[in-house]
């Protein structure tokens, strides 16, 4: 029970660094690149709202639940960053929905008044700051440190901003192609490029440096070489595939060396029982209802 | 402190931390109280709306559906983040009460969490499907929006009713045993505060949007138009508020009973009773009316009724807070009451052929005010739950000072959250009156059509 509870969260904490982590990157390239490319990334990102953090939501519910101590120990610790990631995730998700509801009656497009400006400026910082919180308090976790200040922290917060800006370089590739937007297209694969090699230089010594002794190193390192293969021969789906497979490898290592008492602070097994059958039902209208939504999407307006 | 000590975690809370981290929940969950409102009940109007319009087949009501949906989906987007705001703090304000009882009411979150996500699924496909959908099948899939909304809030309200009632598992030698989730779930409080909430959001909703077109009425007289577009904005959540008024006051004597059973302290806060005797007056503001209290409590003139005085010194609530905030709720509930009886009389009346609904100006102004004086009975009623159960975090098992974050600094923390927030409700308020101002135009982007 105990290992089954360890492993959603782990499900979680992975479905949101490949998914809510490239929103992150997109939000990082929305900043700085140029008025096409904002069309593009804006199109890939979420129809509604910032979706991707009920992953999040689910993996807080989910520790609290199953191993109360261990939030409440990282959380209390590490309350400062948590917080700012936290405010950081309110200014992402409403500078997101203003600028498409300020934006009349066009759409996404931004029309370049000074409240999109803002909007802008305050979306591509937020969705930095909140991964490069999250993931120094993840290291600091991960390696045993105190504080998201020490140099593993730091250290950690730069990786995993990079991670989120490489993976979201690398999907929004294939979206620019679908926007039939070419120019844009071989800039994100540019910047996939440069950033995939960059995370690359930056995580391999940092894991020696760590003293990760761990097969998920190699699994990464050659998910990463072969993506930017990938890359190269222009296999813009496959390439998917495996920067995913890279940049959740590293998620894994650190969770393996975290080394947490789980079965010391695991909640009872009626509790964990419960929650199990909750999320089973829930997931049994969740499923068909998301899959209808994102076929609705897809379909032409009449 | 030194930025430094501060940045890095070392020392420890002081008071003033303990005063900031209650003031940061308390004002975190009072502006995400009013957005949840919102998010259960502007679905539910645009329903309303969009159920007349394919009726009647009548634009206006289309056009209000339409609107009230967008608006829907920019509060729905700020409700979000604000609720995820307070799953950090649980952790990052109060540690003490996470690691010993997360465990017991963690699947209340769990199942608010499936609720909630098949609320923004829903609302994703009620927004994207307006010009994708055929009319009936599109007014169908904006019903689970609803029922989602109101099952979030009621499994998250569950929690909260849990601090009040606290059931479903033992203690032995400090150490929490034998945790039944559904038992604390279903704890005695859950059914009346639940209700009790959600007729608050309805109203509160209902109030708000309504103030919004009263004002819109009342620029029309003085500009000499009339617009039909904004009567029809104004009866249909102000009726929905004034069929919610007279049930709330019924739910919230059920509420105050409730409390005068299981919480004592709580209940002699909101009531003022200091001392224990029989034949309690009913003290309200400045007035008191002799046995009134017993009388209406338990039938009987002369009942006694516990007082501040029966209760440990170290177990009392602030009483004064509690029983200013009773009674604003009490007050603001009744001019509402008050508000909603005219409605109401008017309507009959009309039906019967005598006049029209009531368009006088004194009418809309009131109206025009009935959305702040909803917001604020809620906040009052919270207010007085959240503070009477203090100084407990859980009533009578554990203290809010066991919970709070041992660490130094959580003042700064509620410096930057009010800074924050207020941007945050500025913004909000200037891009939903940019919306109003925005012609009408279809729903569906088209930027969607020029991808494929």
């Amino acid at each position: 029970m105990t290992q089954t509870a360890m492993a959603l969260i782990l499900a979680g904490l992975s479905a949101y660094l490949l998914f809510g982590g490239a929103d992150f990157g997109a939000g990082l390239w929305h900043l700085v690149s140029r008025p096409s490319d904002r069309t593009v990334i804006e199109h890939a990102m979420g129809p509604l709202w910032e979706a991707n953090h009920v992953w999040l939501i689910f993996v807080m519910v989910m520790t609290w639940t199953a191993f109360p101590p261990i939030f409440a120990d990282v959380m209390s610790v590490h309350w400062i960053p948590l917080s700012l990631a936290a405010l950081g995730i309110v200014a992402r998700g409403s500078t997101f929905v203003f600028g498409k509801a300020d934006s009349g009656p066009g759409g996404g497009t931004p029309h370049g008044g000074p409240d999109q400006r803002w909007y802008r400026r305050v979306f591509g910082a937020s969705s930095m700051i909140t991964p490069y919180c999250l993931g120094a308090v993840a290291t600091a976790v991960a390696t045993g440190g105190s504080s998201w200040l020490s140099l593993a922290g730091v250290y950690g917060g730069i990786l995993t901003t990079a991670l989120c800006a490489y993976l979201a370089a690398v999907y929004l590739i294939w979206d620019a192609r679908r926007l039939a937007d070419d120019d844009a297209s071989l800039r994100f694969r540019g910047y996939a490029f440069l950033s995939g090699t960059a995370v690359g230089l930056l995580a391999l010594p940092g894991a020696a440096a760590l003293g990760v002794r761990s097969p998920l190193i190699l699994l990464s390192a050659a998910a990463g070489a072969a993506s930017l293969v990938l890359l190269l021969r222009r296999a813009y789906l496959s390439v998917r595939v495996t920067a995913g497979l890279a940049v959740v490898a590293v998620l894994w290592g650190a969770a393996e060396m975290s080394g947490l008492d789980l079965a010391g602070a695991a909640a009872e097994d009626a509790v964990l029982k419960a929650v199990f059958v909750a999320l089973g039902a829930g997931a049994l209208i969740l499923v068909p209802s998301m899959t209808w939504l994102y076929v609705l999407f897809q379909r032409q307006p009449r | 402190m030194s930025t430094v000590a501060l940045l890095t975690g070392q020392g420890a809370a002081s008071p003033a931390d303990f005063m900031a981290a209650r003031q940061q929940m308390a004002f975190t969950l009072g502006f995400h109280i009013v957005l949840a409102s919102i998010g259960i009940g502007l679905p539910a109007l645009t329903l309303l709306a969009e159920w007349r319009a394919l009726r009647t087949g009548d634009a206006v009501y289309a056009e209000l559906a339409r609107r009230w949906m967008k608006a829907a989906g920019v509060l729905f987007a700020v409700g979000a983040v604000s609720g995820t705001v307070l799953s950090f703090e649980m952790g990052t304000l109060w540690p003490g009460f996470m690691d010993k009882y997360g465990q017991v009411f963690g699947t209340a979150f769990a199942l608010e969490g499936i609720a909630f996500f098949i609320e923004a699924i829903f609302m994703g496909v009620y927004l994207y499907g307006w010009d994708r959908l055929s009319p009936r099948a599109h007014f169908l899939t904006g019903i689970p929006v609803v029922v989602a909304g109101l099952l979030s809030a009621s499994f998250v309200l569950t929690v909260n009713s849990w601090m009040n009632q606290p059931r479903g598992f033992k203690l032995v030698d400090g150490k929490v045993t034998d945790v039944d989730p559904l038992a604390a779930m279903f704890n005695p409080a859950t059914p009346v505060q639940a209700v009790h909430l959600i007729l608050a959001s309805l109203m509160v909703c209902g109030f708000i949007v309504a103030s919004v077109y009263a004002v819109g009425l009342l620029r029309d007289r003085k500009a000499g138009r009339d617009d039909r577009y904004n009567r029809i904005g104004f009866a249909i959540p102000f009726s929905l508020g004034a069929v919610c008024a007279p049930l709330q006051v019924i739910v919230g004597d059920w509420a105050v009973r409730f409390v005068a059973d299981n919480q004592p302290a709580k209940f002699a806060a909101m009531e003022g009773i200091e001392h224990t005797e029989a034949g309690q007056p009913f003290r309200f503001a400045v007035f008191e009316i002799p046995n009134a209290l017993s009388l209406m409590l338990r039938f009987d003139a002369h009942a006694t009724l516990r007082g501040m005085d029966a209760i440990p010194a170290g177990d009392r609530p602030p009483a004064e807070v509690v029983k200013t905030s009773f009674e604003i709720m009490i007050a603001l509930g009744m001019v509402l009451l008050a508000l909603a009886a005219w409605w109401a009389l008017a309507w009959w009346l009309r039906r019967r052929g005598h006049r029209d609904l009531p368009w006088r100006p004194w009418f809309l102004r009131a109206a025009a005010l009935t959305g702040l004086m909803a917001a604020v009975a809620m906040e009052a009623g919270w207010t007085t739950t959240e503070v009477g159960r203090q100084p407990w975090i859980v009533y009578g098992v554990m203290r809010t000072e066991e919970a709070i974050n041992p660490n130094p600094g959580l003042r700064y923390g509620l410096y930057i959250v009010l800074a924050v927030y207020t941007v945050l409700a500025a913004a909000t308020i200037s891009v939903l009156r940019r919306m109003r101002h925005t012609p009408p135009a279809p729903v569906a982007e088209p930027e969607l059509e020029t991808v494929r």
